[in-house]
């Protein structure tokens, strides 16, 4: 494979643009997944309420509504909360969920809440923390933010009290404060018409409901829906139906890249592979002829084909990772970070570049077997 | 009646094992054992006509059996009634037309013909790199064609040895390495196999060209090294196809010379040659024409 370096560098190049492709798609796939495992993982054992059928941009409800909600049997505990964005104009263009302000009933939260949030540094909110806030791994940068000190959110400064670990879903991007400094800032953001119908103490935009032990979700939902007039509840099937299945989308982007990777980098293997054992058609003559068995001509040609294989895996994953090094590092700042490269996507791309090219150069080492002898050592 | 048939039946069957073969001594062998008992049967009976006749064939047996063995002991590789048909722009032609020949341990022998003889295609067959049409060949008295396919790379790389026209050494390797690859075809281990491959380089010549690559050497290194790699397994035969082909005179003289000190060593040649400088070097000599052996010298 030395002999034509030209050739061979073409090969391995051809491999690399497929297995570079793949591993910046699937870094790409694999951030939206663990962005979608998350949120399952959230959604899975509670009833999300809203005011209008959106799972995250609500019309705005009365916290007078939880009473109602919590009569309905099954529920365990309401939890009001306010989401909004964290930039006063909604990010037109994010990756995922758009970095986010919440505010919740903290204790409510903490009693009942599965999905846990460990912290780096500092503690969590408690309800009564009104100027303070934590602050999600990914927004740290972008914030400034280190415990103690003051980050400024919608013009107000804040107090940091804790810094989340990394969740590689939705919190990571996510400043959260007390329920008032939230209905606040929401409030504020209301058109003129709204603001003059509510009460800012009063305005959130969901709930949260807690599900008694054995109780299903998604029935839940449907019964808080028949009995609470003016609401949306929905169970964690809405979030599949919304959010879980636009990730079969990535998948089948990221499938429809190893396929051409597969036909692009496995042809030129084949055609390099082939061009090869016509070009050495005397030399496998001459080493059969002195003894060579058919495991040693083919582990000879299936090895340069994955050593081929290998080149373009490794030169195809070294730039992949550092386009996603670099992007990362460039959207880190707006706390809007778009790939995960794991180590399984890493293996993966590689072991699937060093099997490409053993299947592609299987074809024309089972020829290079096949080669008459004679034939062979008379060729010029 | 049905005795003497029995007999007949018996020496056949002996015949077959005893010249099929070292694989078939052990049944010629209890062959011969059982034509023992049934003389000894035969004679305590009394029926001594019948005990004469087995007597006889044993006594025969016997000799043939003693005499093959021992004669085997010296052969290297045994062609019998070899033919060679193919089809050539619709046309058959016989490339080599019932050729028998034994070439003993310790012989140097010089193939000799115009172009088209079957000179080539009889080396061919003889090395195990094609499959004669008709006819069988012994390697060491065990019949080849017994042999499975699979293990022939293994015969090639242990029994036989090759040199060509064309030198042919794999021109990426070095000297060394191109030694080592038929010991590395024969499982041998690394350190083992670069010692031997050391020995042979040295044993021919080019102690001091060992990492040099075959375009660093010059055409008689060339053909030294590809004789090396051809005598390291210590084959029982080693076949040349116009190995001074490309070699001036002196590089011709100088390679023969390597090839007699070799002989006398107790290598096995079989050299294809149209040069009677070369044919001079060997004890036997045969002439082939349209595909048969026309005549033999030995000296």
């Amino acid at each position: 494979m030395f002999r034509r370096k030209t050739r061979t560098a073409l090969t391995v190049f051809g491999i690399t643009i497929g297995i570079f492709a793949f591993t910046v798609m699937g870094s790409m796939a694999e951030k939206i997944n663990l962005l979608v495992s998350g949120g399952t993982k959230y959604y899975a054992d509670k009833v999300t309420v809203s005011g209008s059928d959106s799972l995250f941009i609500s019309a705005p409800l009365d916290i007078h509504k939880k009473p109602q909600i919590e009569k309905v049997d099954g529920v365990s505990a309401v939890s009001a909360s306010v989401y909004t964005s964290l930039s006063e104009k909604f990010d037109a263009i994010s990756f995922g969920p758009p970095a986010s302000i919440v505010g919740g009933e903290r204790a409510i939260e903490e009693k009942y809440e599965t999905f846990k949030i460990t912290y780096s540094a500092g503690r969590a909110l408690k309800d009564d923390d009104n100027g303070k806030v934590t602050v999600g791994s990914d927004l740290v940068k972008k914030l400034s933010a280190k415990v103690g000190s003051t980050v400024k959110v919608r013009g107000q400064n804040y107090e940091v009290v804790g810094v989340m670990n990394k969740t590689l879903t939705a919190p990571d991007n996510t400043v959260v404060m007390a329920l008032a400094d939230a209905q606040k800032i929401y409030f504020g953001e209301l058109p003129e018409i709204v603001r003059a119908s509510s009460n800012p103490e009063t305005v959130v935009n969901g709930f949260t409901v807690y599900v008694k032990s054995g109780v299903d979700p998604n029935q839940l939902a449907e019964k808080i829906n028949k009995e609470v007039p003016d609401i949306v509840a929905n169970g964690p099937k809405a979030f599949q139906d919304q959010i879980a299945n636009a990730t079969g989308i990535f998948n089948a982007i990221l499938f429809g890249v190893a396929l051409i990777s597969l036909i692009v980098g496995g042809l030129s293997v084949i055609n390099t592979m082939t061009m090869s054992i016509s070009e050495r058609t005397r030399e496998i003559g001459i080493k059969k002829a002195i003894g060579a068995k058919t495991r040693h001509i083919m582990s000879e040609y299936l090895t340069e084909a994955a050593l081929i294989g290998l080149f373009g895996g490794l030169l195809g994953w070294g730039l992949g990772a550092l386009t996603v090094l670099v992007i990362n590092s460039a959207t880190e700042e707006s706390g809007n970070v778009i790939f995960l490269l794991s180590a399984r996507i890493s293996i993966f791309a590689i072991c699937f570049a060093v099997i490409l090219g053993v299947i592609a150069g299987f074809y024309p080492a089972y020829h290079a077997v096949k080669i008459n002898i004679v034939k062979a050592i008379r060729e010029q | 009646m049905a005795a003497a048939d029995t007999i007949l039946k018996l020496d056949n069957v002996m015949k077959i094992y005893i010249l099929g073969g070292r694989k078939n001594a052990k049944k010629a062998q209890k062959a011969i054992q059982k034509l023992q008992k049934q003389y000894e049967k035969l004679s305590s009976k009394g029926q001594n006509a019948p005990a004469a006749a087995v007597a006889k064939t044993l006594r025969q047996a016997q000799l043939l059996f003693a005499q093959e063995k021992y004669e085997a002991s010296y052969r290297a590789v045994t062609g019998k009634g070899l033919k060679v048909r193919r089809r050539d722009r619709g046309a058959v032609v016989h490339a080599l037309n019932g050729v028998s020949l034994d070439i003993k341990a310790g012989d140097l022998m010089a193939v000799m013909g115009p172009s088209g003889s079957g000179k080539s295609t009889l080396l061919n067959m003889l090395g195990q790199l094609d499959q004669p049409t008709a006819g069988q060949i012994f390697l060491k008295s065990q019949n080849v064609a017994l042999i499975k396919r699979r293990h022939l790379p293994e015969i090639r790389s242990k029994e036989l040895g090759f040199v060509f026209q064309a030198f042919n050494l794999v021109p990426t390797l070095t000297a060394l390495e191109n030694v080592m690859l038929p010991l590395k075809y024969s499982g041998i281990h690394l350190g083992q196999r670069r010692q031997m491959a050391k020995d042979a380089l040295v044993q021919v010549g080019l102690s001091d060209r060992l990492n040099h690559r075959s375009n660093e050497l010059s055409g008689g290194q060339q053909q030294r090294v590809a004789i090396a790699r051809s005598v390291v397994n210590s084959p029982s035969i080693v076949f040349g196809d116009e190995l001074t082909g490309e070699l001036d005179t002196k590089m011709t003289a100088d390679v023969m010379g390597l090839v007699k000190k070799l002989n006398r060593q107790g290598q096995t040649f079989v050299i294809v040659t149209h040069n009677p400088e070369v044919a001079k070097v060997c004890r036997r000599i045969i002439y082939m024409k349209d595909g048969r052996i026309e005549k033999e010298l030995k000296k």
